[in-house]
């Protein structure tokens, strides 16, 4: 079933047109891969669906229900969580705590909300979180003294913490050393089959490997999709790619 | 007897700098013109006052008129970012120190005089006293609560905050609502200490006063802004020659507390 | 209306402006460069001032008053930008500007303790007309601006310094990576700053035949509704916002007479735009 889509998603900035006309679904349970050179416009497809951007034409569907002029923290209430490219974690707090905050959005629907933050059923889930994405030893330390690896690791443990019904990667290697790296896709790989993620990526030839679709842009339009071996293979994919350090092959 | 009426001063003095703290240290937004806060507050509990209402009515009254405008504040930060906003509220504070100069109701130039204290002097120092101890409480309950960590999410990062499911400008309304809301209370006592308001009393020089007690204090937490208003206020008021030397003396202090320990004395580097 | 009429508003109105655009340049220089509202520039203009006024009493030469007040706006700012701005680059804006205000708050009031209260007089320029209502220290505020502004725009735009500020002003980053010497880019400019709003106090001294400590604040304050009517780091833009509010100025004075202050002026203008157009009214949207 489609967890996430868009419809003839259109954006214009002045008269560069970014994205032209795309369709997209994202099924339950799926790792879809959104891949292209640079200036694809995948970033900007990426913001249209998460909300950061309204699109100049189209529509954004959320389990079916339409959120195209929908701000982004209303589709984070109904299921929608994204990670940033340039890692924005809150930097007064410790680990655990930035986990906590996206833990207690409930209590962030009312006007004053005055209850303790970390309660224990909180710090239990927040914990589980930060060991799921491998981080558990960063919990309580102030996260402004903590290697980049491990952020963009807290970023997806902030988002997996609003039990989002989809989620959205925002090149989450970006800046991370190999074994880093590594350990990111390791996170990834294990959420396959359970909830639908949406990786935007750069490095094609470290993060296609988890995918189970990919869709290539390039310059706004989609030029290919389907399985790994299909899109590696693709005559055009390759075409647009070639000269790019980051080749499918 | 003279010390009561400094440390009714200077209780009304911390008063403000927690309020500002609830915006500016907690939320990080920036607000230059937080003296107009406290003289919509002076203005409309003396108002008030003078019209023989009782004290808690003035009290009620000054807070909601100071709220209603902080929430027109509020709402106008909301569209600005950073240095627009910085220099939205200064406006701002001169918009209202205009307003209350070229409105007769107010006395205009004359400002308002005549205002009674409303309560006998021991009942007087009991509710300042009181009332101080309710916005410790508030702020710490604040501070410490969702709501605490939710204003420290949309200071450390709006964009993250928002995607969390933060609704991040209501949050910023109530930040203002709460700041401004404290600051009227703090004004319409202000107004029985001194008797008579004058609408220059509440310009931006004031406002760059108050920054300086919170930011020498330290903002954030509670005992940093509480420390800058007895600090500065105290010894504005205990070292007579002060008063020649105010503005090239706090001047030095902000510049050189800016330039060396921007954190001030109480606050934490982040 | 008469020729004396428009000459009067036009001559006053312009002279005004000039003021205000020698200082709100350098201003919004600064801003461009290092994202910092440099609210002691008003403090450079005034120490440039009075040591014009006080190169004139000892001299009696208009020229050498000029340059003294060059020299003094300039030495300060240069010594602000070292001690104060550079190091502070690494921090959170609201210390920088809450610095700079405690700075300008400083200056004014220590040139009250050193030279008194009261005004002094800078008697350079004899109020004579010359054409209909112009007078002669109209025609040199204006054309000495002229010629400044002049200088400036060939040093922006014709010269590499220029372009070092136009890109680091754009991507301070990239012109770093491309060889832009930034720390340098910001002294020069903090020079050129001060040297204007130096030589602007001067000029408004002899203007108004008035030197007084808090001659600063007004012009603090409007300066900031000039740069962000100009849009904040848009140099021409305030240029033309500067006049703009010089000439109206006049106009209120004119025609609004007692009933609305002259100083209301950009403060209104400033809501408006603050309102409506934030990225200020000569600046493409792009906040």
């Amino acid at each position: 079933m489609t967890v996430l889509e868009g419809r003839g998603l259109t954006r214009r900035f002045g008269g560069l047109v970014a994205v032209h006309q795309v369709d997209i679904q994202v099924r339950q349970g799926e790792v879809l891969g959104l891949f292209g050179p640079n200036g694809a416009g995948k970033t900007t497809l990426f913001n249209l669906l998460a909300g950061a951007i309204p699109p100049s034409e189209g529509q954004v569907y959320l389990e079916g229900r339409e959120v195209t002029h929908l701000p982004a923290y209303r589709r984070a209430q109904l299921g929608l969580a994204r990670t940033f490219q340039i890692v924005q974690p809150f930097r007064s707090l410790t680990a655990l705590e930035n986990v906590l905050v996206a833990l207690a959005r409930d209590s962030f629907r009312r006007l004053l909300p005055l209850g303790r933050l970390a309660t224990p059923e909180r710090q239990a889930k927040a914990l589980a979180l930060l060991e799921q994405v491998g981080i558990a030893d960063f919990a309580h330390r102030n996260v402004s003294q903590v290697p980049l690896g491990v952020l963009k690791r807290l970023e997806v443990a902030r988002a997996l913490a609003l039990e989002p019904k989809v989620l959205l990667l925002d090149e989450p290697l970006a800046g991370l050393t190999f074994k880093e790296a590594e350990e990111v896709l390791g996170v990834v790989t294990a959420l396959r089959g359970r909830i639908a993620v949406v990786l935007v990526e750069h490095h094609v030839h470290l993060a296609l490997p988890v995918c189970d679709r990919a869709l290539v842009l390039d310059r706004g339009t989609v030029i290919a999709q389907g399985g790994p071996d299909a899109v590696r293979s693709d005559p055009r994919v390759i075409q647009v790619y070639l000269g790019e350090e980051d080749a499918p092959a | 007897m003279y010390v009561v009426t400094i440390l009714e001063l200077l209780l009304i003095y911390a008063l403000l700098t927690l309020s500002l703290n609830l915006v500016v240290g907690l939320a990080g937004q920036v607000n230059l013109g937080h003296a107009a806060f406290f003289g919509i507050g002076a203005y409309a509990g003396g108002t008030l006052l003078k019209a023989g209402a009782p004290f808690p009515v003035a009290l009620a009254a000054g807070a909601a008129a100071s709220t209603a405008l902080g929430l027109v504040l509020g709402a106008v930060s909301l569209r600005l970012r950073g240095d627009y906003l910085a220099i939205a509220t200064i406006g701002f504070n001169f918009a209202v120190v205009a307003a209350l100069l070229y409105t007769p109701y107010f006395g205009g130039a004359y400002g308002l005089s005549g205002i009674p204290r409303g309560l006998a002097p021991s009942t007087y120092l009991l509710a300042l006293l009181a009332t101080f101890g309710l916005a410790v409480f508030i702020h710490e309950r604040v501070q410490n609560s969702e709501s605490g960590y939710a204003f420290v999410a949309l200071r450390d990062s709006e964009v993250a905050a928002e995607a969390l499911g933060l609704n991040v400008n209501r949050f910023k309304l109530v930040a203002f609502a709460l700041s401004t809301a404290l600051a009227g209370v703090a004004g319409v006592f202000y107004a029985a200490y001194i008797g008579t308001l004058r609408p220059e009393d509440f310009g931006f020089p004031l406002s760059v006063t108050l920054m300086a007690m919170l930011v020498v204090g330290g903002m954030g937490g509670l005992w940093g802004p509480i420390l800058g208003a007895f600090l500065l206020g105290g010894f504005a008021q205990a070292f007579a020659f002060v008063h020649n030397y105010q503005a090239v003396l706090y001047g030095l202090l902000l510049a050189l507390v800016m330039r060396y320990r921007p954190q001030g004395i109480l606050g934490r580097v982040s | 209306m008469d020729l004396f009429t428009l000459t009067a508003l036009l001559g006053d109105g312009l002279a005004v402006g000039s003021i205000y655009a020698l200082t709100a340049l350098g201003l919004t220089l600064v801003y461009g460069l290092l994202r910092v509202l440099h609210v002691a520039h008003a403090g450079v203009y005034a120490v440039g001032a009075y040591a014009g006024w006080w190169a004139f009493q000892k001299t009696g030469s208009f020229g050498l008053a000029l340059g003294t007040g060059a020299v003094a706006g300039a030495l300060l700012g240069l010594f602000l930008e070292a001690w104060f701005y550079r190091p502070l680059l690494s921090r959170p804006p609201h210390v920088a500007l809450i610095g700079s205000i405690g700075l300008f708050l400083a200056v004014g009031d220590l040139l009250r303790i050193l030279f008194g209260p009261y005004q002094q007089s800078l008697p350079a320029l004899a109020p004579a007309p010359v054409v209909g209502m112009l007078t002669a220290p109209q025609l040199v505020v204006v054309g000495a601006t002229a010629v400044l502004l002049l200088g400036v725009y060939f040093v922006v735009e014709q010269t590499r310094l220029g372009l070092g500020w136009r890109a680091m002003a754009q991507d301070a980053l990239t012109a770093a990576a491309l060889g832009v010497d930034l720390p340098l880019m910001s002294r020069l400019a903090f020079l050129a700053a001060s040297l204007l709003a130096g030589l602007a106090g001067v000029l408004v001294g002899a203007y108004y035949n008035q030197v007084y400590p808090t001659m600063g604040a007004v012009l603090a304050y409007k300066g900031l509704a000039i740069v962000v009517l100009g849009g904040l780091g848009n140099l021409w833009g305030t240029v033309a916002a500067a006049l703009l509010l010089g000439l109206l100025e006049s106009l209120a004075v004119a025609y609004l007479g007692h009933r609305f202050p002259p100083e209301g002026v950009a403060f209104v203008a400033l809501i408006l735009v603050l309102l409506f157009r934030p990225q200020g009214l000569f600046s493409r949207a792009r906040r």
